[in-house]
């Protein structure tokens, strides 16, 4: 009776299983039927076929947020990465109680609400005498409109983003490096390697699937970005995206095509849309380390 | 004569006696209503008015409760088209006439239409003739009541205009005038105004300084914007104008009202709920400031926008009920101690003209902004306004401003884009 | 190279080295302090004159704090929020270890594919399933119920995942011992797994607590009656951008919700830090 011997497993995995299927594959199901329907939510859906993918395909909105999303990737992923590497070697190459200092300093943003960390940075950024201006004011250098000017609105995202996620990912990185074993730099100490050497033939190649977990991860959450961007530019479902759509982004025009338009079949379809590139960027990834490690 | 007033009072009084008795009728059971207000409606002394109008109501209706909810602007919205997807809108809430087609269409709010008509013709007659009609897309359609409003005004912090070598006795009576203040402001190393072209409502405070409602807002029958482009051309340039003299802030930023507060921006066009706040400031720190109608093009021609704050009584069981506390709180006699209260101008005319009422400078000032200024989005209640909209006027005046396109480019593309938009 | 000549090498170094930790934990923590000292100065003082460096009115802050609390239901919030946070730890830790132990330790028809169909639950952005769950919660009777607002969050897909990653690493010896022990399903899951996966799940305590307090989105539909109002749109309310209240107000009313989680992070800071660290590099 195979059934038998194995109904003790499928007795623990059931609540998780039930509660996965009923509210996430039976919304996300439902949502795949609404995506090909013209639906406000209230009224019987109608059947539109592909009509809801083309019509976002050509719209102006989502290429903006596509370019500006790959633009906010391209930057924040690498650099909060290396960010978080500086930070991590900084902290660890202070001992005691000094390090649990800087590290517990680097970590705080952490535990702050999304939507705090934004309010915060929005009066920081504020052009005159915002935080930020003022220090720069000491400097003689000119007020900068951080939030409105569209040559600086995506740095002051990113920005607040790797305030945010440097310190996360910072104490991975830590655990990284205290799992490689010391024998290996002294090894290198007596064959004469300089620090730098040290860290780009043991450190780097050592943590390589830290950083690939961290680099995985940070690119999955780059591709859903919202609340920070939406409230930095202090957005509502009638207008988004900040001046001229400098800081529009995939999900916050999916919202706002589901509350402020009510077409929620579009918002469906555009949801799916970014699932398609989330998943396929997620599959090069694991493929690119698949390929790595049969080298 | 007088017979006739008398024997009309009383008979005004029947009818609405015998309407509370109806009501009282229907509901021998208990009933719960829900009642969605804007957040600054639920704080403080609003909220004590709210809560007094509540408690009139409920004690005239028993078994009746009603729960208060305040709720950001956005979260408004988006909670009552989540709630008519799932059959549970709010049984009385406000919103902005802007967003009320969308809320028809998703079968939020009730033709009211037949419940007005049986109100007395007196408590009919106290609504703003326009504010009304904007609620009635068809003669026998009726979605809302008016009820709070604005008309933008131009806030003017004096002890810059002083230091610029302005005269601030007299307001400013065209925009030439403005104009010619706010580049003193600047030379006198202030800031003149807020960047205007950050804001849908901003852009079409400084639109209506050339155009008017005709000119601005929706053609619902052909699916294209209504803007007109030899007046967009002109007031692009006036934003191109403005460039070097403004605070890179937008209207609604807390920024802006820190800069005017400090003594460091002259001008700021925006609604009365900025006059709390400037109040406050005045007593605190000694700001002088005060309110005046935004010039237009020629004397006597005022910009700014007008806009209100409509109530709405969602379908279902409980609607009849719904509609006698909406009709009871947009009624003059509460409507005047709201407005006595916080100085706020509101839709009902007939409070509006109540001596007491009239008297407030505020209310004064904002009863012929509101008189003179354009309707933000009309007409309502037709179509949604598709989410692009706004956001391609902002894209364009903001592109101009940049220096992207000439006034007259960007005023041909922007409306290329919006009739694109429309067709959608 | 002379021994001089190293040390004063060895000192400039170091010195740089403290002065760039000092210039990031400013930048990192400053933000925050500079929160602190907006709510604690006089209201109305304009930025320019007082750039809020350090608090200069700690009965304005006490004022401004009082005015909240007895204008708005923040305290009912805060309520609400614990709760809400504490049901949703309880409710993401129990369900996902049961499935985490299975997925992690045994083999069994169907393992492979279904922990791929959670593994895709994580990249789909929550915006796509919003308005559907919505509908169902609301089908349920669940609006403005605890429920509503709790059970749609307790299959976590991150944590199903976290846990699998950390249960992975327990040797199966230990498993086949307690069975030769006549230990039974559940109690190897319950008195040998569990008590060896004590800080991954802290951890992910911790994560969802950080996780559900600044969630938005979800109580915003749920939880339409003020009653069930979490702090985040208890905080919305203010940061509303019509609203009339001027910046003390609006950095108060954030600066307590801020309270809750920095307190939680300087108390339980080890656990938090570690537990982190090892669900991470066992990827």
């Amino acid at each position: 009776m195979p059934f038998r011997r194995y109904l003790p497993h499928y007795l623990m995995i059931a609540p998780f299983m039930v509660l996965f299927a009923v509210f996430f594959l039976y919304p996300i199901l439902s949502g795949l039927y609404y995506s090909f329907h013209d639906w406000n939510g209230v009224r019987v859906p109608e059947f539109v076929g592909a009509a809801n993918y083309t019509k976002i395909l050509a719209s102006r909105d989502f290429s903006r947020a596509m370019g500006n999303l790959f633009a906010y990737i391209a930057i924040t992923v690498p650099l909060g990465i290396l960010v978080a590497l500086g930070l991590a070697l900084l902290v660890d190459s202070f001992t005691g109680r000094w390090s649990n200092f800087f590290r517990n300093a680097y970590f705080m943003p952490v535990v702050l609400p999304a939507f705090l960390a934004a309010t915060i940075w929005r009066w920081i950024y504020a052009p005159n005498f915002g935080l930020l201006n003022i220090v720069l004011g000491w400097f003689g250098i000119p007020s900068v409109n951080f939030l409105n000017d569209t040559g600086t609105m995506l740095y002051a995202l990113i920005a607040v983003d790797i305030w945010v996620s440097a310190g996360f990912n910072m104490v991975i990185i830590l655990a990284g490096l205290k799992n490689i074993p010391t024998e290996l730099y002294e090894a290198a100490r007596l064959d004469g390697a300089s620090k730098r050497q040290q860290l780009f033939h043991i450190t780097i190649p050592m943590l390589w699937p830290v950083l690939f977990f961290v680099l995985t991860y940070g690119l999955i959450s780059a591709m859903q970005v919202f609340d920070k961007p939406w409230l930095l530019t202090g957005s509502s479902f009638t207008s988004y995206g900040g001046r001229r759509n400098a800081l529009l982004f995939p999900v916050m025009d999916m919202m706002g095509r589901a509350f402020g338009g009510v077409k929620f079949g579009e918002a469906a379809a555009y949801g799916f849309l970014l699932t398609i590139a989330i998943v396929v960027v997620t599959g090069v990834m694991f493929g690119l380390r698949a390929w790595s490690e049969r080298r | 004569m007088k017979t006739t007033k008398a024997f009309r009072a009383a008979l005004t009084a029947a009818t609405a006696l015998i309407a509370v008795g109806f009501a009282g009728a229907a509901m021998a059971e208990d009933v719960t209503l829900e009642y969605w207000v804007y957040s600054d409606f639920a704080q403080g002394d609003a909220l004590a008015m709210q809560q007094e109008f509540i408690k009139e109501f409920t004690d005239a209706h028993p078994g009746v409760t009603i729960n208060i909810s305040g709720k950001g602007d956005d979260d408004l919205t988006a909670g009552q088209v989540a709630g008519a997807a799932s059959g549970t809108v709010p049984d009385v809430y406000m919103n902005a006439q802007s967003v009320g087609a969308q809320l028809v269409d998703v079968g939020a709010m009730a033709n009211i239409y037949s419940q007005f008509m049986a109100l007395p013709e007196e408590q009919r007659a106290q609504f703003d003739k326009d504010a009304l009609a904007s609620c009635m897309p068809k003669p026998d359609e009726l979605y809302c009541l008016p009820y709070t409003g604005f008309g933008s005004m131009l806030f003017r912090n004096l002890t810059v205009l002083e230091k610029a070598g302005i005269d601030p006795t007299t307001p400013p009576a065209t925009w030439a005038e403005w104009y010619d203040q706010m580049q003193k402001v600047k030379a006198a190393g202030m800031y003149a105004i807020p960047d205007e072209t950050l804001v849908f409502n901003s852009i079409a405070e400084i639109y209506a300084t050339t155009g008017n409602t005709e000119t601005w807002g929706f053609d619902w029958a052909n699916r294209k914007t209504r803007i007109d482009e030899a007046t967009m051309t002109t007031v692009l340039q006036k934003f191109v104008d403005m460039v070097p003299l403004n605070t890179g802030t937008s209207r609604n930023d807390q920024a802006t009202k820190d800069l005017f507060i400090s003594n460091q921006l002259a001008f700021h066009t925006i609604g009365p709920w900025v006059n709390p706040t400037y109040d406050e400031a005045a007593k605190a720190s000694g700001l002088k400031y005060d309110f005046v109608l935004i010039p237009g093009d020629t004397a006597g021609k005022t910009g700014g926008i007008r806009s209100y704050e409509i109530v709405a009584v969602a379908p279902g069981k409980n609607q009849e009920l719904a509609f006698q506390f909406a009709a009871f709180i947009t009624e003059k006699t509460q409507m005047a101690r709201w407005a006595k209260l916080l100085a706020r101008y509101n839709a009902n005319a007939a409070a509006m003209a109540d001596p007491e009422v009239s008297a407030l400078p505020l209310i004064k000032v904002s009863v012929d902004a509101a008189h003179g200024a354009m309707e933000v989005a009309a007409p309502y209640f037709v179509g949604s306004i598709p989410s692009c909209y706004n956001s391609t006027v902002i894209d364009y005046a903001s592109a101009t401003a940049d220096g992207d396109y000439t006034p007259a480019e960007g005023a041909k593309e922007m409306i290329a884009a919006l009739n694109e938009c429309m067709a959608q | 190279m002379s021994p001089m000549r190293k040390l004063r090498r060895f000192t400039l170094w170091t010195a740089l080295k403290w002065a760039l930790a000092i210039a990031i934990a400013l930048v990192a923590v400053f933000p925050i302090w500079w929160m602190i000292n907006v709510v604690f100065a006089q209201a109305g003082e304009p930025v320019s004159l007082n750039p809020r460096l350090w608090p200069t009115s700690l009965g304005a802050g006490l004022d401004k704090i009082t005015t909240i609390f007895a204008e708005t239901g923040y305290l009912r919030a805060y309520g609400i929020s614990i709760l809400y946070a504490l049901l949703t730890i309880a409710g993401v830790l129990l369900v996902g270890s049961l499935a985490a132990f299975e997925f992690s330790l045994f083999e069994f028809p169907g393992r492979k594919i279904l922990f791929g169909v959670v593994l895709l639950a994580l990249m789909v952005p929550t915006a796509v399933t919003i308005i559907p769950t919505y509908v169902l919660v609301s089908r349920l009777g669940w609006l403005n119920t605890m429920e509503g607002l709790v059970v749609p969050g307790l299959a976590s897909a991150f944590g199903l995942f976290m846990l699998v990653q950390f249960m992975r690493a327990i040797p199966r010896d230990m498993i086949e011992a307690a069975r030769l022990d006549g230990a039974g399903h559940f109690q190897i899951y319950w008195h040998v797994v569990l008590p060896l996966c004590r800080n991954a799940l802290v951890t992910l305590a911790i994560l969802t607590f950080i996780q559900t307090w600044g969630n938005y989105m979800w109580p915003l539909i749920v939880g339409t009656k003020e009653e069930l109002y979490t702090v985040g749109q208890v905080v919305g309310l203010f940061n509303s951008p019509l609203s009339h209240h001027t910046v003390d107000t609006v950095m108060t009313a954030n600066l307590l919700a801020a309270v809750p989680p920095l307190i939680f992070f300087l108390i339980f800071q080890r656990q938090i830090v570690q537990g982190i660290a090892m669900s991470g590099s066992k990827g």
